[in-house]
């Protein structure tokens, strides 16, 4: 396969006035042409900033990246100086982000903004590009997009902001769109178009998406892959059909018993998870999700679990995948598969 | 824009007759008859002055005829200076107050935003530490200390030189204004840094100095485009009320270069009771303060698209 | 991490201890916390340090500096800040002849150069009361020059104050011209009994502090003047800041201009954040149509020019024979300054009206007073504090700003804003009358301000959550 984007045991520390946060610590993963991946795991485990240091948009002091490559198009991107990084970012990678509202600079219009980009990378001329970001806009089904350049962020609403940043992002025809929560700030409907919108841009542009999401039902929906974090790491990953019906990793189940589904009978209750996550001053030693997960053994205090591939695609790390660890009920597919 | 012009036009207008209204009365409680007061008021004006402001008629037709000249720009005439009408003060006067104060101004907006630019970019580091203090000793040290250091390095570079580099008092050239201006400026300078520098750190942390990073833009193109002039925006709102904060000062910075300005003959005709100069540069003064206020308030409206298009 | 294999006893359930939730941070009530935040905040701490050090100068000085502040003295105008208690008791002044060369000629000549005059020297003790200044003859020279400097002359031309002219057959001056105990730089440059040759030599002295009998007496130093001797030490009243254009004693008028400049900087913000309070608290309370007439009349308050304005109720206020003027601004201050206490009490009072524990309060039937007093003004007092703190700086300048041009407290009650005033005038030669009071504005102002900011970063709910 096509891999354009390479991950490897990727590290990032904030140096902070309380001490040190470990905020990613060792994480891989891989992105290939025109697959989307999603990144999902709860508030604070690290997605964003995993994504925003191979943008190098950590800021810098506090943050340092401490370990690990990532390899685009087989050229090095971790800890760049802006010159550098400024030819791949926007270019070969576009991004958008949680909230457009505050994304896009309030005093510089739409179409200037979308332009800024061309003008940059493609060395266009201003009508030139103002032009191309008119089309932009209509690629993102802005109606009457040429009056709309014209302009500013605060006279459009959420959902057109963010089809406005989409289109931003895409004006170099980016390999790669990171989408970090890109519809958590929108309401139901609007949140529906924007995921259609990067479906269908995807398709025409055979471009790969990362997608960060709270949102089990958006994976579903959107995701080929997914890769689930936990405390800076990631603990499993796997096609959606391997996170979904052959989740490997008790916080995956967690996960999933805490989402409301409608395939499933509707008596069952919603069991959230009980407990925080462990503070990343002081990351745990062993398993990150030990104090909150139901099977913890003496192991998975002490020493942290080995990655074990479960299938060609699918990857967990639990003490519960060990060959001498007790069977579980609940990840019972896997066991037969290993058996298998 | 146009309704929201006419409707700040429309609120000066009523602030300027609430100062005019608000001087009419302080100058009322005055004790004792400034016209009695003034031993050097000769009868015949005297009695020009009673026929022209109606000092024998009740208080509120005085009122309404003071209104009356106020309305028609007529402040009437001195009552220590003779037959010098205070319009003719006011306009041989004004201009020097005017350009000092622009001047100042001027000072005070480059030199805050520049300043300003600067220890946010160096947050926390040697410039920062170094002009962040200055800046709170600009905040803390009175206009005339800055005034009379200001006159005493003139007195002590000149002597250095042996000649008159720079004139230390006075008013004319350049050379006179410079000093006298960047003295005026000083507090504000320093009141408009500090504005600047949490202006700056706040939009160095917003979500669309991130998009821009992302969008891969050079950090000074970032700096110039996109972080300076949303920085500078709370910087021009503030600048309205400063003027009137400058002009004041004015009158402690006349005082002290000895610059023929308003201010001065303001500060003087009070120590001197003179009623109608004292009335008439106080609502003159009033209105323009209003006006500057006003002006700013609609020029941001040019460079906020978001006042601009509401 | 590889080399370690697992063994069976590993794969037990993990034995949980049940630990009881523990409070890692003990509850502290708002100002308690406010407290312990603004302890750490060192800038605010010396500040708070400082306003306490000028709060005792301004209280207890006067009990341990116990000299007149008004108490004009002639002898001593503008005197240099000086620690010297003592002055020696001298003769009365007795006219010196000089030394004078009895067969001197004039050179009929006049030439390119001469050497440096030798032997300048004074022939007695230097004291203030002359210093007399001898040198050798120069051969060559119809005359000398005599000049005073203060400090170290830069060159020929930084020889400072031209004390006078000697003929060429007089080797000898005599300086009375205000001598004060302090370091003199004399110079001595030789003339063709017209122009001045480019060679001076120099003499660096310090004249003793001296008096007469009778000057002493003057002074109030002793009663009768034959109680010292010529030679003896008296003890002087001494000025450790110097004294002003009056001779009055600078330190004493400082603690005097302090009660001044402190007093309206303490008690106009005091007064006109009440008179905000009770503005803003009633708009903000009732709410509807009382709100917005009352807020609009605040509006066209603040749009008044503030300075203008001091200056112009000042005036009309009045100032009577004998009043120091201190009530008329306190008057005029609060009368233009209470709109934006109003409106921040007013803002806060909507918004906390707003929250439900008001609602909760008033369904369990408590009383508008109650609410009041309760809730309102506690939540409030927070800004309330730092605009406070904020409001004494701006008072205390705008009371030095028109004392200083003149429309402050009348004479002679001091304050630091007059003082100024006054020593703007000596500015160039005497520069301690303007230093001292501008250096206690100053400082007074940096002070309450760092310790507003101080205030603002520990009451500021926001950072609270932070850490
Ligand atoms: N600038 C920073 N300084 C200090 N710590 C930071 C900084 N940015 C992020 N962190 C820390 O890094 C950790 C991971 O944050 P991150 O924003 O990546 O979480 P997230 O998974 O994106 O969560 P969310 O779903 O809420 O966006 C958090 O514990 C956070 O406290
Ligand atoms: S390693 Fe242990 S604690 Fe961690 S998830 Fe697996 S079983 Fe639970
Ligand atoms: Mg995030």
């Amino acid at each position: 396969m096509d891999t354009i984007l390479s991950v490897e045991g990727l590290e990032v520390e904030f140096a902070t006035y309380g001490g040190t946060v470990k905020a990613v610590r060792g994480v891989s993963f891989d992105v290939t042409r025109g697959e989307t991946l999603a990144i999902v795991g709860e508030s604070g485990c690290g997605k964003s900033v995993t994504v925003q240091s191979l943008m190098g948009l950590i800021p810098m002091p506090p943050g340092e990246i401490t370990g690990g490559t990532a390899t685009l198009n087989g050229k090095n991107i971790l800890n760049l100086p802006p010159a550098e990084a400024n030819k791949f970012r926007g270019v070969e990678v576009g991004m958008i982000f949680q909230d457009p509202m505050s994304s896009l600079n309030p005093t510089m219009t739409i179409g200037d903004q979308i332009a800024e980009t061309l003008k940059v990378h493609r060395g266009k001329s201003d009508q030139e590009a103002f032009k191309l970001a008119v089309e932009l806009l209509e690629r993102t089904h802005i109606p009457e997009a040429s009056k709309r350049a014209k302009q500013y962020p605060f006279e459009f609403s959420g959902g057109m902001l963010q089809r406005a940043m989409i289109a931003q992002s895409l004006a170099c025809n980016p390999a790669i769109l990171i989408a970090d929560e890109p519809t958590t700030a929108l309401d139901v409907t609007i949140q529906a178009q924007i995921l259609e919108l990067m479906l269908e841009l995807q398709r025409t542009e055979n471009m790969s998406i990362i997608l960060i999401t709270h949102d089990l039902a958006v994976v579903a929906r959107m995701a080929d892959r997914v890769a689930v974090m936990y405390a800076g790491q990631v603990i499993e990953s796997g096609t959606v059909d391997d996170i979904f019906y052959r989740s490997s990793h008790p916080y995956t189940l967690g996960l999933k018993e805490a989402m409301p589904s409608n395939t499933d009978d509707r008596d069952k209750s919603l069991s959230p998870i009980l407990g925080s996550p462990p503070d990343l001053f002081k990351p745990p030693v062993g398993c990150g999700y030990c104090a909150r997960c139901p099977y913890a053994m003496a192991v998975c205090a002490e020493h942290l679990p080995p990655t074990t591939t479960i299938s060609e695609s699918h990857e967990a790390r639990c003490w519960l995948h060990h060959p001498t660890a007790p069977d579980i009920e609940e990840l019972h597919q896997l066991d037969d598969q290993n058996a298998g | 824009m146009l309704a929201y012009t006419l409707k700040r036009l429309f609120a000066g207008v009523v602030t300027v007759w609430f100062i005019a209204t608000a001087t009419f009365i302080a100058m009322h409680q005055v004790p004792g008859d400034p016209l009695m007061n003034d031993k050097a008021v000769s009868a015949e004006i005297r009695a020009n002055l009673e026929a022209k402001y109606g000092l024998d008629k009740p208080v509120t037709e005085q009122y309404f005829i003071f209104l009356g000249n106020m309305l028609r720009g007529d402040f009437g005439i001195s009552f220590t200076q003779q037959n010098r009408r205070v319009n003719d003060i006011i306009r041989d006067h004004f201009p020097i107050s005017a350009t000092l104060g622009l001047l100042a101004i001027f000072f005070a907006a480059t030199g805050g935003v520049l300043w300003g630019a600067l220890t946010a970019i160096y947050r926390n580091r040697l410039p920062d530490i170094v002009i962040m203090f200055l800046v709170i000793l600009g905040i803390s040290v009175p206009s005339f200390v800055f005034a009379a250091l200001g006159q005493l390095f003139l007195v002590n570079l000149n002597s250095l030189f042996g000649q008159s580099i720079i004139p230390v008092a006075g008013w004319g050239t350049f050379w006179h204004m410079l000093m006298p201006s960047m003295v005026l400026g000083l507090g504000t300078m320093a009141l408009l840094t500090r504005l600047m520098r949490s202006s700056m750190l706040e939009v160095v942390n917003e979500d669309y100095i991130k998009t821009a990073r992302a969008k891969g833009l050079s950090p000074t193109r970032i700096f110039f485009k996109h972080q300076l002039r949303n920085a500078i925006l709370p910087v021009i709102t503030v600048l309205g009320p400063q003027i009137a904060a400058i002009t004041t000062g004015g009158f402690v910075v006349e005082l002290v270069f000895a610059i023929p300005g308003l201010g001065r003959y303001f500060v003087q005709a009070v120590q001197q009771l003179d009623y109608t100069v004292i009335m008439g540069t106080t609502v003159f003064y009033g209105a323009f303060l209003v006006m500057m206020v006003i002006i700013v308030d609609i020029l941001y409206g040019f460079i906020d698209p978001r006042v601009r298009l509401s | 991490m590889s080399l370690f294999e697992p063994t069976a006893a590993d794969f037990e359930p993990l034995a949980r201890q049940e630990k009881a939730e523990q409070i890692t941070r003990p509850s502290l009530s708002y100002w308690q916390d406010a407290w312990v935040r603004l302890k750490k905040n060192t800038r605010a701490i010396i500040s708070l340090g400082i306003i306490v050090l000028l709060g005792l100068f301004t209280m207890i000085g006067p009990l341990l500096w116990s000299v007149n502040p008004a108490l004009q003295n002639l002898n001593q105008v503008s005197q240099a800040p000086s620690w010297a208690k003592s002055a020696v008791v001298i003769a009365p002044y007795q006219s010196w002849d000089g030394i004078r060369l009895d067969n001197f000629t004039s050179p009929d000549q006049t030439f390119t150069s001469l050497p440096e005059p030798t032997g300048f020297s004074t022939p007695d003790t230097p004291t203030t009361q002359r210093v007399r200044l001898a040198w050798d003859q120069v051969p060559g020279a119809d005359g000398y020059n005599v000049y005073r400097n203060n400090h170290a002359p830069r060159d020929f031309n930084d020889l400072g104050l031209p004390l006078g002219s000697t003929y060429g057959d007089e080797l000898s001056y005599e300086d009375r011209l205000s001598l004060e105990p302090r370091e003199y730089y004399y110079s001595l440059v030789p003339t063709d009994g017209y122009d001045e040759y480019e060679v001076y030599s120099q003499l660096i002295l310090t004249p003793v502090l001296a008096l007469t009998p009778d000057e002493a007496v003057e002074r109030g130093l002793i009663t009768d003047t034959h109680e010292v001797n010529i030679g003896d030490l008296v003890t002087i009243e001494f000025h450790p800041l110097g004294t002003d254009y009056l001779g009055r004693d600078m330190l004493a008028r400082l603690m005097e201009g302090a009660r001044v400049s402190l007093f309206i900087g303490i008690v106009a913000p005091f007064l006109f954040v009440l008179v905000g309070i009770i503005y803003g608290g009633f708009a903000g309370y009732f709410g509807g149509r009382v709100d917005g007439l009352l807020m609009r009349f605040a509006e066209f308050v603040v749009a008044l020019p503030f300075l203008l304005f001091m200056i112009l109720f000042k005036i009309a206020f009045g100032i009577g024979p004998g009043e120091s003027g201190i009530m008329p601004m306190l008057l005029a201050l609060v009368l233009l300054s209470w709109p934006s206490t109003a409106r921040l009490v007013r803002g806060q009072v909507l918004q906390i009206r707003e929250e439900g524990y008001i609602e909760a309060a008033r369904l369990l039937g408590a009383k508008d007073h109650y609410l009041v007093l309760r809730h309102i003004i506690p939540n409030t007092m927070g800004v309330i504090l730092v605009t406070l703190t904020f409001a004494v700086p701006a008072a205390i300048f705008t009371e030095a700003f028109l004392s200083f041009i003149g429309m402050g407290v009348a004479p002679p009650t001091p304050s630091w804003g007059s003082m100024c005033n006054e020593g703007v005038k000596t500015m160039l030669s005497h520069p301690h009358e303007l230093i001292f009071p501008a250096l206690l504005i100053s400082i007074t102002v940096l002070a309450f301000n760092l310790l507003g900011d101080g205030l603002t970063e520990a009451l500021d709910s926001k950072m609270r959550s932070r850490d």
